[in-house]
């Protein structure tokens, strides 16, 4: 353009999907990694599998349980959500992503529910006051859970975090409006990103939860070196598609690295963030002496994981479309910013520790290990629990 | 922008405007994020608007008397006119440019689809309009929407835009920002009707007629006469000079312009 222009009267256009929205992409891909991570121990009857499975279950139901809250939250009319199955739209992603949510919230939970039910009737047995009487009733009856109708529930759910990976994947995706979300690696993405805050969380809720199992450390720093170079090999051809003008958000990309010292800063953090990630578990991982400190790996990696949700959902929708530069978003310290985050956060915590406190989840044989390893001195290297 | 690129965009905003005149046939719902059928309106009508920038002066009535017109709230606008000082890099000659914004009631709107609850839809008279007591305010349709025409309204915590005044349309009114416009810029109309003064004026400047951001394949029905091709997309060199004013707690008093 051999002349300069200046946009002089712009109305100011604020964001339209808050940070509880990337509260719900966050969660909601913890909840479907975990669930992944679940299943060699649970469905496939991998012993050695059996703790990773536990702490994965966890994790999943307390993620998809307030995953949902969140998602709630980001509608303007959170009481109108019975909408969405009053007036059904096949066609929208959002609408179809609304069918398979609750269909995989109740696999999940029924999941759950299926694996914890043995720890939960050995519980009711014992003599532990209220704690017998809850663990009495949420188990249900004196039945057995078949083992195949437990496999069933179990590829069910699969079948259906499938459905919530393509669907939240695509429902950005497709926003040809945003041109930096406009590409089929977004889904791959997310999924990728997904496994490797997955990961990261069960280290560290195998830490707090003082189950310290140095096995499952060395499993979560395997798949999350595979997702880390999943990841890596997603932004390569998302790259190389831009630079073959196959795909218009590398471009966008580019032009708002060059344009902005804010979007330089981030691109440079979220690359040294995902490299170092990457090296730090191939040396943990190669060093047995060093599994305790996953927990450590583990918050980089959550921190990874939900970085790239909030760049990708917040600071995407800042880039003005009308014109170059970006419009601000201040987070706003009510319930449609700070407050939300940490709400949500708080959520979550909540649920696990309910769950913790009423659902032995470690499992039966997990009880007598822990008593004994939370009493013992040196545990920083996590001694094998199981095998 | 180099000056190959910009020719390719001034020929696809061309051409792009020249396709979007020919009817499509109502598109029947198939795939996901196809359009679903459209419902009501008057089927032997399709409205598009067709703004003549040579007349527009920038004077901001159509912008206020929208807000008027439709109770929008403070800092949500349907409509409005984006002013541009442009400088030729050379000479520093100063232009100014006036460019009305507003929803383009596109013929293949990425905004209805996405919507999960059919509160969003398109009549068939080509209108795109919100159901505000279906609405749920998932601000999908915001974000899907390529020109920002969408706002959620902070009053009612729904989807708000333009609907070419269509109460005033079914009174046999104008819409207030062609009522109000002073230069006559604005003109919309019955596309179908060969007679109406859209058409007439559609048939007679075909070959110039832009629209914005052809390359998003919404098919914008509102057609900008004595366009400037670079202007019809994102436009590279193009900066906002607002910067906010806040007083001492941070709370936002008013606008200041870079520099000028
Ligand atoms: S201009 Fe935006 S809101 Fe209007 S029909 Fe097109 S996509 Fe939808
Ligand atoms: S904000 Fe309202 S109109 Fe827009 S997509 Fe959501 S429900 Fe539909
Ligand atoms: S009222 Fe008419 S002349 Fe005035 S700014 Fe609007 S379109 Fe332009």
């Amino acid at each position: 353009m051999n002349s300069m222009a200046i946009e002089m009267l712009v109305p100011r256009y604020g964001i339209a999907w808050y940070p509880w929205a990337v509260q719900y992409f966050f969660l909601i891909a913890l909840s479907y990694a975990t669930l992944w991570l679940a299943v060699p121990g649970l469905i496939f009857g991998k012993k050695a599998w059996m703790p990773t499975a536990r702490i994965a279950m966890l994790a999943c139901v307390s993620t998809t349980l307030v995953g949902p809250v969140a998602l709630l939250a980001d509608l303007h009319q959170p009481l109108r959500f019975w909408h969405f199955y009053g007036y059904p739209a096949p066609w929208s992603w959002m609408s179809l992503g609304s069918f398979i949510l609750p269909l995989y919230l109740g696999a999940v939970v029924v999941l759950a529910w299926m694996s914890w039910r043995p720890a939960l009737k050995a519980r009711s047995q014992h003599d532990d006051g209220w704690f017998s009487k809850v663990a009495g009733w949420l188990s249900w009856g004196h039945w057995e859970v078949p083992r195949p109708l437990m496999v069933l529930v179990g590829l069910g759910a699969l079948a259906l975090s499938l459905g919530i990976m393509v669907y939240t994947g695509a429902e950005v995706a497709i926003v040809r409006a945003r041109p930096l979300w406009h590409t089929y690696w977004l889904p791959f993405a997310f999924v990728a990103t997904g496994f490797i805050g997955a990961c990261g969380l069960v280290m560290l809720l195998n830490r707090i939860s003082q189950v310290r199992n140095a096995i499952t450390n060395r499993q979560m720093f395997s798949v999350m070196i595979g997702a880390c170079i999943a990841m890596g090999f997603i932004a390569l051809t998302w790259f190389l598609d831009g630079v073959n003008a196959v795909d218009g958000s590398v471009a966008m990309a580019l032009d708002s690295i060059k344009d902005s010292e804010q979007w330089r800063n981030t691109a440079l953090w979220g690359g040294i963030a995902g490299i170092a990630l990457f090296v730090i578990a191939i040396i943990l991982r190669l060093r047995e002496r060093l599994w305790g400190w996953g927990w450590l790996v583990g918050l980089l990696a959550l921190h990874v994981a939900w970085m790239f949700r909030w760049v990708v959902l917040m600071d995407v929708q800042t880039v003005a479309r009308n014109s170059a530069g970006y419009h601000n978003y201040d987070m706003a310290f009510g319930s449609y910013g700070l407050m939300g985050i940490l709400g949500t956060f708080g959520l979550w915590i909540a649920a696990i520790l309910l769950i913790d406190l009423f659902v032995p989840w470690r499992g039966n044989e997990a009880r007598a290990i822990t008593d004994k390893s939370s009493s013992s001195s040196d545990i920083s290297t996590g001694a094998p629990s199981h095998g | 922008m180099d000056p190959i690129r910009r020719s390719l965009l001034g020929q696809l905003a061309k051409l792009t405007a020249g396709a979007a005149l020919v009817p499509l046939s109502s598109v029947a719902s198939a795939g996901i994020n196809d359009q679903p059928p459209r419902r009501g309106g008057d089927p032997e009508k399709r409205y598009g608007m067709l703004i003549d920038l040579r007349r527009c002066i920038g004077c901001q009535a159509c912008t206020v008397s929208c807000h008027i017109e439709n109770a929008a709230p403070l800092g949500n606008f349907r409509t409005v006119v984006s002013q541009f000082e442009v400088e030729h890099e050379e000479t520093g000659e100063l232009a100014t440019f006036m460019l009305p914004r507003l929803c383009n009631h596109c013929e293949n709107p990425p905004c209805v689809p996405v919507c999960p609850v059919q509160a969003t839809f398109q009549r068939q008279d080509g209108i795109v309009v919100v159901d505000s007591d279906r609405c749920v305010g998932c601000a999908y349709c915001v974000n899907a929407c390529p020109y920002d025409a969408r706002f959620i309204n902070p009053r009612t915590q729904t989807a708000d835009k333009c609907t070419f005044c269509a109460h005033r349309l079914e009174a046999n009114l104008l819409p207030a920002c062609v009522e109000s416009c002073v230069g006559g810029a604005r003109i919309i109309g019955d596309m179908r009707d060969p007679q109406s003064e859209i058409s007439q004026l559609i048939e007679q400047h075909r070959g110039e007629l832009m629209v914005l951001k052809p390359e998003k394949n919404t098919l914008p029905q509102v057609f900008y006469l004595g366009m400037d091709e670079r202007f019809t997309t994102r436009p590279d060199g193009i900066k906002p000079a607002i910067w906010d004013v806040a007083n001492q707690n941070g709370k936002e008093i008013g606008y200041e312009f870079d520099g000028h």
